[in-house]
């Protein structure tokens, strides 16, 4: 497994010519694009003009832009297929070899929609479910997979039009854990101690019906971070240790994004919450733009560290 | 009219409250019987880490004798709750001293029974661990509620009282991780 420095020193080393390669593409690309699609916010807004004219005011023109708009975002996706899936072979793939030879990566597949829900970690109704960037492997005798998870739920809006709702998007890691446990353990964002302050916030995590039961824990800096559901209160201490409290805090200083997490069937699941697409190209600045890389690099090396931050190579425990 | 509904109101008040302190009542309970299970458990431990390891380790047969010792009072019938925590401090201590002897017996350290012994000493450890920090919140709950205005009226005339903790000092913390120690 490398370290950052080695990864970071791999992508602007070892992967020189494709970047180049593809960023003499970017450019080419992105004048095509501004060209494009100027064209058809010209050619719509035209019409909503012309329409105007001819029917005056009315919810007509709003179509009309409300097309112009989805069409462009059509014709978008569509420029930049080509650019994405080199970027991914190019680049993705060779960093991800670089962290572990033992992992395999699939852009187009992503964590199974059964795993995530079997994880407990939302527990709104999924209606739609994709992802992409699928990586799945063995690092240090431990499996680990994940991959960009987007699922949505719908709802019936006025004039019965249906509108998703984002349940979750980001990144969804599943690993083996190193102890064996029957029950299941949800950790989530504070987010009511957070709103309502420690008493009524309280109240409401213990009152809170869709869960297991509350388990308070007596690391005063993680429960003010997370709150933590169980069906069993020794077991979930048992998972969560003071050293696991404190890694798992380190994890969501380092991933600067609310995570939630879920040890449940001997496996532990990590949801951080991007609300963002992750390992896609940026199509405006450059690929060589340090902090694009580091995206990259430090959310691969983030997600594969995993084993390590949480310790769960250390099999001290009976389980093999 | 008004009387009446006060009255209910107040009645279910009361039932609201004897309900919740009865409730912590037994959670303490519930949880101190998995920590004696789990006491029980490293009890049954004991014997077979000793006679796998009593004739490499000349010299810490007082040790041995010590444990061999803990583990004679703490089967006996009738300890109240309070020995048995003092007496899980001292075994917690009395095994780690062994497996840290373990260390000096390189025999001892290959061997696939001691290593399996401490691996299961070493979870048990853990879940020992778990289960008094899950005691130490339900007693805190306990006391709090006891302690605390207004179910503390209710709770003096139910004679409820505090209840102790297990003590967690910073070196019985560390046990959990007595592990570390067997690190390859």
């Amino acid at each position: 497994m490398s370290s950052l420095n080695q990864l970071t020193d791999f992508y602007y080393k070892e992967l020189e010519p494709e970047l180049k390669a593809l960023e003499k593409e970017r450019k080419v690309l992105r004048s095509r694009i501004i060209m494009i699609l100027s064209f058809i916010a010209f050619l719509t807004l035209f019409f909503m003009l012309f329409t105007a004219r001819k029917i005056g005011m009315d919810d007509t023109i709003l179509f009309i832009a409300f097309g112009g708009f989805a069409f462009g975002g059509f014709i978008y996706k569509l420029l930049i297929k080509d650019y994405t899936q080199q970027f991914k072979q190019d680049v993705i793939r060779p960093l991800i070899k670089a962290i572990d030879h033992n992992l395999h990566y699939n852009p187009n597949h992503a964590v199974a929609e059964a795993l995530f829900s079997f994880s407990d970690l939302f527990s709104n109704k999924i209606d739609r479910y994709s992802g992409n960037d699928h990586v799945k492997g063995e690092i240090d005798g431990v499996s680990i997979e994940f991959s960009d998870v987007h699922a949505e739920q719908r709802h019936s809006g006025s004039k019965g039009k249906q509108k998703y709702t984002t349940i979750f998007q980001g990144l969804f890691i599943i690993a083996d854990f190193n102890k064996n446990f029957k029950g299941h353990t949800t950790i989530l964002p504070d987010s009511a101690e957070n709103i309502f302050g420690s008493l009524i916030g309280g109240w409401l995590q213990s009152n809170n019906f869709s869960q297991n039961d509350l388990i308070k824990m007596d690391d005063p800096q993680f429960e003010k971070e997370f709150v933590v559901y169980g069906s069993d209160q020794i077991e979930s201490r048992y998972i969560l240790t003071h050293a696991m409290m404190k890694r798992l805090l380190d994890l969501r200083h380092k991933a600067k994004h609310q995570i939630h997490i879920s040890f449940k069937g001997s496996k532990v699941f990590i949801a951080i919450d991007y609300r963002d697409d992750l390992f896609e190209p940026t199509i405006f600045s450059s690929l060589l733009d340090y902090k694009t890389a580091m995206m990259y690099v430090q959310t691969l090396h983030m997600a594969t560290g995993i084993i390590n931050e949480l310790k769960l190579n250390h099999k001290l425990w009976s389980k093999k | 009219m008004t009387a009446l509904i006060i009255g209910g109101i107040f009645i279910a008040i009361l039932v609201l409250m004897y309900n919740s302190l009865v409730g912590k009542k037994n959670q303490v309970d519930n949880i101190f019987a998995s920590v004696d299970t789990l006491l029980k458990k490293r009890f049954d431990l004991i014997p077979n880490l000793i006679s796998t390891v009593q004739q490499y380790m000349e010299h810490e047969k007082s040790l041995l004798n010590r444990l061999t010792e803990l583990r004679a009072q703490a089967m006996k019938p009738n300890v109240s709750d309070e020995q048995k925590i003092a007496l899980d401090k001292q075994m917690s201590q009395a095994l780690g001293s062994i497996m840290v002897a373990v260390e000096n017996y390189p025999d001892l350290k290959a061997n696939e029974n001691v290593m399996h012994l401490q691996r299961t000493l070493t979870e048990v450890e853990a879940q020992i661990s778990a289960a008094r920090r899950a005691y130490n919140q339900a007693v805190t709950d306990y006391n709090n509620a006891i302690e605390m205005i207004p179910t503390n009226f209710m709770a003096n005339a139910m004679h409820y009282r505090r209840k102790e903790l297990f003590s967690i000092i910073e070196q019985e913390r560390q046990n959990v991780n007595v592990g570390e120690l067997f690190k390859k």
